[in-house]
């Protein structure tokens, strides 16, 4: 019991005495996990969201639809027609028929065609939609189709009109018996007097019927079937659906998801190929902080030894403070990205129409928190068992490794002024660190530009995600700008996180340089081209990435390249930001007298 | 500046304290110093005297608390740190107890440096210390790293740097502090022919025969000057009574 | 036992041969050990007949009880011997003594005869380090001139550890 008292006591005082080290490593890996978490978490709403809408909707196997005969419309459609349907062989549940009409949505301003379900008020059995805000129909109430909702920026509470009538919004929901938003018409629209994609609301069966009267509108009516064999939804549907205009028209769930995927494919991609920008990033800097960390701990790890621990005590007491910290660090991650999440998962799974999943998972928590845990032990257990003097454990620790050399980087770098002079010679001792700046800096500036070609595409008609005006561009901004801003900050603590590492690295060399002649400032800057040659590299590579990921996300058709503007400034931008972070950690390293860092530091 | 002036370093009550409160420390307490040049001084104490952070002040490693100090005839004192800078590149060569060569540099690489620091063209500064390097025996280590070199060429590749940017004096910090008597001998008759050829030397040493090369030494004890003996002047010719001395068979004078 | 060690013994207060040998076993330890009473005895001869010492108690007094004290030509020798810089090699009792019988008779400062020692042993290294270079590396007159080097050093020493304790004694005062 003592003991644990004296490792206690031991971390609380290392981390008083360095505690502006302790906070950096909490910000960082702090940064890494809401960034995780995010990342994990967009990902999860952003899976195959059709599933998860099927699933939590327990939607239908089959669509079967009947439409009004004739060419002028004025005769009802007779849902009679689809009744067999609901006995036929395989059917194991169904729900409806449902009517639907379409009608002139009026809502904030804008104008929109919608396609009107009339439900029950009761649960069905089969496609009850999913309420994500406020509650299900009733009279007077109108619920709007998720995607449908992002789109126009509607709320629960808002009041639109349905062919000139008011209604009150009253609840917000997803369902998987129709395609998302913008791909209604693929199991058939019938609408004449209403222009462009149509999407979906619900009113009750009463106010449906009312609507489509105001509008002049036929109704048509909807089955959903449930199969015994959900498999087989493609053949049952092509078996009965002899394509004639006034029988019934039968879709499969995998038919409607293929429609869906065509249109989310887009946002979707944007949006999973966010996440795992946001993963990558956030591995990235975790492999920095066990770089970074075990830098330091060899120090530490010398001094309590020399205070008279045993390795095995040495090895408590550090792991107890890195696991302390790091824990710390997960909790204010998590929360950071559960407080985070609302501002991409929201209008991103909108976007998709998904049903909202619980955005922090346990699944999310435990990975955040193993990660945690991993960097702490990597970064204890490395510099405890070089004191034990393993030599597959030097291979690991960045710090005990006498500096690489590189014969072609230092005979070219003496034509160097002295700041690039220096800077080229400390950044070629640590290739590994180099290495992960710049892949750091690329993801950043990746997702950067992406972002810009995304923008430069939006101007440019033929080459946007969706039709010029369509409101879901807004919201695909939003979703984008969010995540570029997490990107950038994310890098921004990577790059201080890594300018601090070297910094402390290169504390007997700049000190010796200083020594021999150079000046505090030439020193500086010197750390500062440390960070600012793999930024700039980095940065390049950013540029066909960015390009890249559009054009994967776009799978097919052109893309455009950004104002060559614009690169040249992420360009520049991103080498300035990175070292004017550097410079901070090198001013303070330069605040200690050469000599005392000398006498400290033996060759 | 007016000529070269004959003292280069005139310290007068160099004070310079560690610590605060409980932890203070005194590592200086009104030293007064004048080298003249080619003066070879040295200055012995026990550990902790002292010595070490007067060196550091003659050669701008750190900046005394109070007190003037000139060093080439500048007010160093007074400089800032970029004027120190350039006072260490260019006037002052600094040799280290540990030697603080670059791990990753050859040893002309290591030499060359202050060359390349102080602005010379990569080809000025690598003939430089292909030339210091043959004073100083080394030239056929020049490719190697410090890691392929033992202690005593370390340290000598350390004086050929020191001696990069021609300075006026070289400061000499325990320059055998870490080596065995074998290679702190030829570390001896370096520095020996250094102050032959009219360098101006200050060394700081425990080691009474580096010490008894130079023309004064003193004797530090916390953070001031205790002794000083000038070992230059008098005459030669006492061997053969050592001579004498060392007959095993030993005569003790009796009062006659 | 060197005579002048007695002679200066002597300069303090004048005793009888069996507190001299008290004295100088306080001061030397187990240094002092193999010295006897005799050699004390015989050595106090020699100096009465050298004419440094001489009886004062009276005469009637049994032989062992005989008290000495300095005449005026040991005075004088005593004075000649503090100031001399002769080393003595390699027993460096007597060096010791000089500087106990020193401070316990007030003659001379122990920390100004350490210094001056010193002094002329610095000199003495210079002179033969100056001689090793000259001679050809591994000969056998660099030979001896290296140990000779050596000795110096470790004298050197050893005078550095007189004048830190001499000191203290000295603050402590």
């Amino acid at each position: 019991m003592g003991k644990l008292l004296l490792v206690w006591r031991l971390v609380v005082k290392d981390v008083r005495r360095y505690t502006a080290e302790a906070l950096l490593l909490v910000i960082a890996i702090a940064a890494a996990a809401a960034t995780l978490s995010l990342g994990l978490s967009l990902y999860g709403a952003t899976n195959d969201p059709y599933a998860q809408t099927r699933a939590a909707t327990n939607g239908p196997d089959v669509v079967a639809t009947v439409f009004p005969p004739g060419p002028d419309n004025n005769a009802p459609a007779n849902p009679t027609e689809l009744k067999p349907l609901e006995h036929a062989s395989g059917v194991i549940a169904s729900s409806g028929s449902f009517p639907v009409t379409w009608a002139t949505l009026r809502a904030n301003g804008t104008t929109a065609a919608a396609e009107v379900e009339g439900r029950d008020t009761a649960r069905s059995f089969v496609d009850q939609p999913k309420v994500t805000e406020g509650s299900w129909v009733r009279s007077g109430g109108v619920v709007v189709e998720r995607g449908f909702a992002t789109g126009l920026g509607v709320r629960v509470g808002d009041r639109i009109t349905l062919a000139g009538h008011a209604f009150e919004v009253v609840g917000i929901a997803v369902t998987a018996a129709f395609p998302n938003y913008t791909r209604l018409c693929y199991i058939g629209c019938d609408e004449p007097n209403v222009s462009g994609d149509p999407g979906l609301v619900w009113l009750t069966e009463a106010d449906e019927h009312r609507v489509s009267q105001w509008a002049s509108e036929p109704v048509a009516y909807f089955l959903n079937l449930k199969l015994k064999d959900p498999a087989t939804a493609e053949v049952f549907a092509n078996a009965r659906d002899n394509g004639s205009a006034t029988a019934p028209r039968l879709f499969s769930w995998q038919g409607i998801r293929t429609a869906d995927s065509r249109i989310v494919a887009n946002a979707q991609i944007v949006l999973l190929t966010g996440s795992w920008l946001l993963g990558l990033l956030a591995i990235g800097s975790v492999a920095v902080l066990v770089g970074g960390r075990m830098a330091e701990q060899s120090r530490r790890v010398g001094l309590l030894k020399a205070v008279g621990g045993t390795p095995s005590f040495v090895a408590t007491v550090l792991l107890a403070e890195n696991l302390l910290l790091a824990l710390c660090a997960a909790a204010i991650g998590l929360l950071v990205g559960w407080l985070a999440a609302p501002l991409i998962d929201g209008p991103g799974a909108g976007l998709l129409g998904a049903a909202n999943v619980t955005t922090i998972t346990a699944t999310t928590v435990g990975i955040v928190v193993a990660v945690a845990v991993a960097v702490a032990l990597l970064s204890t257990l490395v510099p405890a068992i070089r004191a034990a003097r393993t030599s597959t454990v030097r291979f690991l620790d960045d710090a005990a490794r006498t500096p690489r050399r590189r014969a072609w980087m230092i005979a070219s770098s003496r034509h160097l002024p002295i700041p690039m002079l220096i800077g080229a010679r400390l950044a070629a001792r640590r290739p590994r660190r180099l290495l992960l700046n710049i892949f750091s800096i690329a993801i950043t500036a990746s997702g950067i530009v992406a972002v810009l070609v995304v923008h430069a595409a939006a101007s440019n008609s033929q080459q946007g995600f969706f039709a010029p005006g369509n409101p879901i561009n807004a919201r695909l901004n939003q979703v984008t700008t969010v995540l570029s801003v997490m990107l950038v900050l994310l890098a921004s603590v990577n790059a201080v996180f890594i300018a601090w590492a070297t910094v402390l690295d290169a504390r007997h060399a700049s000190a010796v340089t200083r020594a021999l002649g150079a000046t505090r400032r030439q020193a500086i800057m010197g750390l500062a081209v440390v960070q600012m040659l793999p930024a700039f590299v980095g940065a390049i590579l950013g540029i066909p990435g960015g390009i890249a990921i559009y054009a994967g996300a776009k799978s097919g058709g052109g893309t455009s390249v950004p104002p060559v503007l614009w690169l040249v400034a992420v360009v520049l931008g991103t080498v300035l930001v990175v070292g004017a972070l550097t410079t901070v950690p090198a001013q303070i390293g330069a605040r200690r007298s050469i000599a005392e860092i000398l006498r400290s530091e033996a060759a | 500046m007016n000529g070269s002036p004959t003292v280069l370093v005139h310290a007068r009550g160099l004070r310079k304290e560690y610590g605060s409160g409980e932890g203070l420390v005194r590592a200086l307490d009104g030293v007064d110093l004048d080298v003249s040049r080619g003066e070879a001084v040295a200055v012995m104490g026990p550990s902790g005297c002292g010595k070490s952070t007067l060196l550091h002040l003659i050669g701008g490693l750190d900046r005394p608390d109070a007190g003037e100090l000139t060093v080439a005839g500048q007010r160093v004192d007074e400089f800032s740190e970029r004027a120190l800078a350039c006072l260490r590149r260019d006037e002052i060569g600094f040799v280290f107890q540990a030697f603080h060569l670059m791990d990753e540099l050859t040893a002309q690489e290591n030499v060359e440096l202050p060359a390349l620091l102080a602005g010379c063209s990569p080809g000025e500064a690598r003939s430089r210390a292909t030339v210091l390097l043959e004073e100083v025996d080394l030239a056929d280590r020049a490719r190697h790293l410090p890691s392929m070199l033992s202690g005593g060429q370390r340290q000598r590749v350390a004086i050929a740097r020191a001696l990069a940017n021609d300075p006026e004096i070289v400061l000499a910090d325990e320059p055998t502090g870490n080596l065995d008597s074998a290679a702190a001998f030829d570390v001896l008759r370096l520095l020996e022919g250094l102050h032959a050829k009219g360098l101006t030397l200050v060394i700081v040493t425990h080691d009474e025969r580096i010490a008894t090369t130079a023309d004064r030494l003193i004797s530090m004890r916390d953070g001031a000057f205790v002794d000083e003996t000038q070992l230059t002047g008098g005459s030669r010719g006492q061997l053969g009574t050592f001579a004498d001395w060392e007959r095993l068979t030993l005569d003790r004078r009796r009062p006659s | 036992m060197q005579q002048e060690v007695v002679l200066a013994m002597l300069a303090k207060e004048p005793s009888h041969g069996y507190e001299l040998r008290a004295r100088l076993g306080r001061a030397l330890g187990p240094v002092a050990e193999g010295i006897s009473e005799g050699q004390m005895y015989v050595t106090l001869t020699r100096l009465e007949k050298g004419g440094f010492v001489a009886r004062c108690d009276a005469p009637a007094e049994r032989s062992d009880r005989k008290v000495y004290c300095l005449t005026p030509t040991g005075q004088e020798r005593v004075t000649e011997w503090m100031s001399d810089v002769t080393w003595p090699r390699p027993d460096l009792a007597e060096f010791h003594m000089k500087l106990i019988a020193a401070a316990q008779s007030a003659l001379a400062d122990p920390i100004s005869i350490i210094d001056a020692q010193r002094r002329d042993l610095l000199r003495r290294l210079r002179e033969v380090g100056r001689a090793v270079m000259e001679e050809q590396k591994d000969s056998d007159a660099a030979l001896l001139l290296e140990g000779v080097v050596l000795r110096l050093q470790a004298d050197l020493r050893w005078l550095q550890a007189c004048e830190s304790v001499w000191t203290k004694r000295r603050t402590r005062k």
